[in-house]
């Protein structure tokens, strides 16, 4: 590239001015300027990459090198179209001789051992991102396994993992002797697991890097058939056609039958990977006497179990509660009506004695009813009546509202009754949610913000 | 391309401008404020475990429609998508058209809640903040509106409790997950489900942002961003990016048992449509659905196809069915000035002349 070179000489006061308008922002120097052509754009990026990380957000970091690296594959592509450009080219051969590069790169990259999608030119780099996002999630998905990615086979990138499959397999065959056969055996087919789970995932990038190959004669072939009016006019509507094409052509890989079973052995092998690995670390775990994953998972198993019952529970009770309320409402009322417009809501309550609420009670014969008549007894009728505010019959609602519209501690209870536990409900202070806390914190404060809310 | 006016110097103009427009955005980037969860005034209701029921503040000056509205948001994703930015909020919209407002944020699972199954998350969870709702309101039923998952957990919930749900509203709600076009559903079809979950326990919501941003790579890892270098040169428009590309990235774990029993079910075995859904002891049939229904559906979404959405009308019972096709995507029925006009008042209007 010769500074004579109009082009080059173009290109460079782009360059220069990109660096000038970052450096400016930079406002460090520290990093200096870029030495050469070749190199400047990274440079630049890396520069600011630096300079922008100490200060941002982990979100707008994360946007922010997400900016950088399509800037790269955005200028990756107008470079190598400028270049042609200048060169005396017509646009379309431009473009044409810019994708055979790209074509040829990614061919060669095909004899690559365990190619794994590294070494992809930058523009490219899009086309695997997929795989490329899933190493990078796989590897913090298994953190366990990391010394077994270090043996022979395992570094894909380096070596051919179908040359070293026969010899490791070999060797991973080899029966376990001794004392410590059985861990030995663990070991031996956790490598062989995550050989398998390497396999997988080499025939996952083999086949995007022969998608991408195809997505690049598909983008010339679409140049040839558009329309002259509807021709890319600007590096940016030729970005936008080549995005286009490519998602048509990797929608049409990821809905194949070969992509559902490519991924689906991929998904599968690591998992089952991760799934022995985990068992590994379970014996060690118990080896010295510390709670491992199995036993971690009973209990939790147990205590969701019994989460469940307890809100069943809970709220049978609650609808016991109600019942119990709204028995002792229905009871020959006219006197006691009369009684409780004149007497507080204590006095009310104290004078429903238990025994007459529960011979009252018609629900008494039915088997959700038995423990409430007994309950009823048990306790005095005003704890009862105060253990009822409208808050904690709210787990009662259910129930209750299937024969009444409005919830029956509002409607179907007597007026000093309502009076009574409407001002429960409002009172803090109240013995029965005291007790209630005491059940169950959280609900009952969380309830406490719906009647404050109301 | 003969007629194409690619021209070297051209192409450097283009990209001398990108470079300042890149600057320019990086700057503004850094210096944008922290992103906030939603922008509507909400006070919290009712909490148990990790999962919140918020209720906005109803809007003054408007008929409130007696009937108050949940809005069951999927799992997979966080709800602040309903109330992204003041101009572009569906919250603030039905607010503003009269609708009370609740919303369940079902929080980030931990391992500690592997063990949470649809049955608990629906005949649970949602149960008891249906209940606290009518509680408040002295209502027997209240409206429903499920989005995505959550309206597949709307669909299943309605149709065990039907007393308790006056008018259901589903948007983007998958219900034959085996359309030919729907490409997250072809990639699970061979994936054992049972293996992820004994291996992981939840599922990582960084698999999950896997997925989803590998339906169209190109455009969501790519494109996106050399778009938004023209966008975020205006400082004004920087907060809002922030906003969608943290609500992007945000993507809850998912409680194993959960998931499980959701992708095997509904995903794997369709049983929405070809029958045999049991949460616990409940069985679930669409054909029970007598009540009115608003099926909403995106003409461009890539993540539940239209068609996934539009079985519904066949496996119900409903005399009152009503659909209802965006054009726009997943995301753009929520947050496009398009939806803000058209889909949220019909929302409304539909909630107002059956409430």
């Amino acid at each position: 590239m010769s500074e004579s070179n109009p082009w080059a000489s173009q290109w460079f006061n782009a360059q220069q001015q990109f660096v000038d308008a970052w450096s400016d922002m930079a406002n460090s120097g520290k990093q200096g300027k870029p030495s050469s052509q070749s190199d400047l754009w990274a440079q630049s990026f890396d520069m600011w990459r630096k300079a922008s990380g100490a200060q941002a957000q982990p979100e707008i970091q994360q946007a922010v090198d997400k900016c950088f690296d399509m800037g790269k594959e955005y200028f990756a592509m107008a470079e190598q179209i400028s270049k042609s450009l200048s060169s005396g080219a017509k646009p379309v051969d431009a473009i044409n001789q810019w994708m055979e590069q790209l074509k040829g790169s990614l061919q060669q990259l095909g004899t690559v051992p365990g190619f794994d999608g590294s070494g992809v030119n930058d523009f490219m780099k899009q086309w695997f991102s997929p795989s490329q996002s899933w190493k990078e999630m796989a590897a913090t998905l298994t953190p366990m396994n990391q010394a077994a990615w270090q043996l022979p086979g395992m570094n894909t990138s380096i070596f051919n993992l179908g040359e070293m499959v026969d010899p490791l397999g070999k060797m991973l065959e080899a029966p376990g002797i001794g004392y410590f056969r059985e861990p030995q055996e663990k070991q031996q087919k956790g490598i062989q697991l995550a050989v398998e789970y390497q396999e997988a995932n080499q025939a996952f990038n083999q086949a995007f890097l022969r998608v991408a190959t195809e997505s690049i004669q598909g983008f010339q072939a679409r140049l040839m058939k558009v329309d002259p009016a509807a021709m890319p006019r600007s590096l940016r509507e030729l970005y936008d056609l080549w995005v286009e094409v490519s998602e048509e052509h990797y929608a049409e890989f990821a809905m194949s039958e070969e992509y559902q079973a490519l991924y689906g052995d991929m998904v599968n092998r690591l998992m089952i990977m991760k799934k022995h690995y985990s068992e590994i670390t379970d014996d060690l775990l118990r080896a010295m006497n510390l709670p491992n994953t199995r036993e971690v998972d009973t209990m939790q198993q147990r205590l969701q179990q019994l989460r469940r019952e307890n809100m069943v529970l809970k709220k049978e009770v609650s609808e016991i509660k109600t019942m119990l309320q709204e028995l002792t409402s229905r009871r020959p009322q006219a006197p006691a009506a009369s009684s409780a417009k004149a007497a507080p809501a204590e006095s009310s309550a104290k004078a429903a004695p238990a025994a007459t609420s529960a011979k009252a009670a018609p629900a008494a014969t039915s088997a959700k009813a038995a423990p409430a008549a007994t309950s009823a007894k048990a306790a005095p009728a005003a704890t009862s009546a105060k253990a009822t505010p409208a808050a904690t019959s709210a787990k009662a609602a259910p129930a209750v509202n299937k024969a009444n519209p409005v919830p029956a501690a509002t409607k179907a209870a007597p007026k000093a009754t309502v009076k009574s536990s409407v001002k429960k409900s409002s009172a803090k202070k109240s013995p029965a949610k005291k007790v209630a806390k005491k059940a169950a914190p959280k609900k009952k404060s969380a309830v406490t913000k719906a009647s404050k809310g109301a | 391309m003969s007629n194409s006016q690619f021209r070297s110097d051209q192409v450097v103009e283009e990209i001398v401008q990108f470079n300042q427009n890149l600057s320019k955005g990086v700057k503004n980037l850094l210096d944008a404020e922290e992103i906030s969860e939603g922008v509507t005034p909400r006070e919290e209701i009712y909490s148990e475990d990790k999962l919140k029921l918020y209720r906005y503040q109803p809007s003054t000056g408007v008929v409130q429609n007696r009937i108050p509205t949940l809005i069951v948001y999927a799992l997979v994703n966080r709800p602040y998508m309903t109330d992204i930015q003041e101009n572009r909020s569906t919250v603030r919209g039905l607010l503003d058209s009269g609708q009370d407002v609740y919303l369940i944020d079902w929080g980030y699972p931990d391992q500690a809640d592997k063990y949470i199954t649809l049955d608990d998350y629906i005949n649970g969870y949602l149960d008891r903040c249906v209940d606290v709702m009518r509680k408040r309101h002295g209502v027997d039923k209240i409206n429903i509106l499920g989005i995505c998952q959550g309206g597949v957990f709307s669909l299943c919930y309605s149709s065990l409790h039907q007393d308790k749900v006056q008018n259901l509203v589903t948007m983007v709600t998958p219900v034959d997950c085996k359309t030919p076009d729907n490409m997250l559903s072809h990639w699970v079809q061979k994936m054992d489900i049972d293996a992820i979950v004994d291996a992981m326990g939840n599922l990582p919501g960084e698999m999950l942002n896997w997925t989803f941003l590998n339906l169209k790579p190109f455009q969501l890892m790519g494109q996106k961003y050399v778009s938004m270098v023209d966008i975020i040169s205006d400082e004004k428009n920087v907060k809002n990016f922030m906003r969608m590309e943290k609500w992007i990235f945000d993507s809850p774990d998912q409680a194993g048992e959960a998931f499980r029993q959701f992708i095997k079910d509904f995903f794997q075995q369709n049983k929405l449509v070809e029958g045999g859904l049991e949460l616990g002891e409940h069985k679930v049939d669409l054909k029970d659905l007598k009540l009115p229904i608003l099926n909403i559906f995106a003409e461009q979404d890539h993540l539940v196809p239209p068609a996934a959405c539009k079985a519904l009308r066949k496996l119900v019972s409903s005399k009152d069915y009503t659909e209802l096709s965006f054009p726009g995507g997943h995301i753009g029925i929520y947050v496009s000035g398009k939806a803000q006009a058209t889909v949220t008042p019909a929302i409304s209007e539909w909630l107002n002349k059956r409430s």
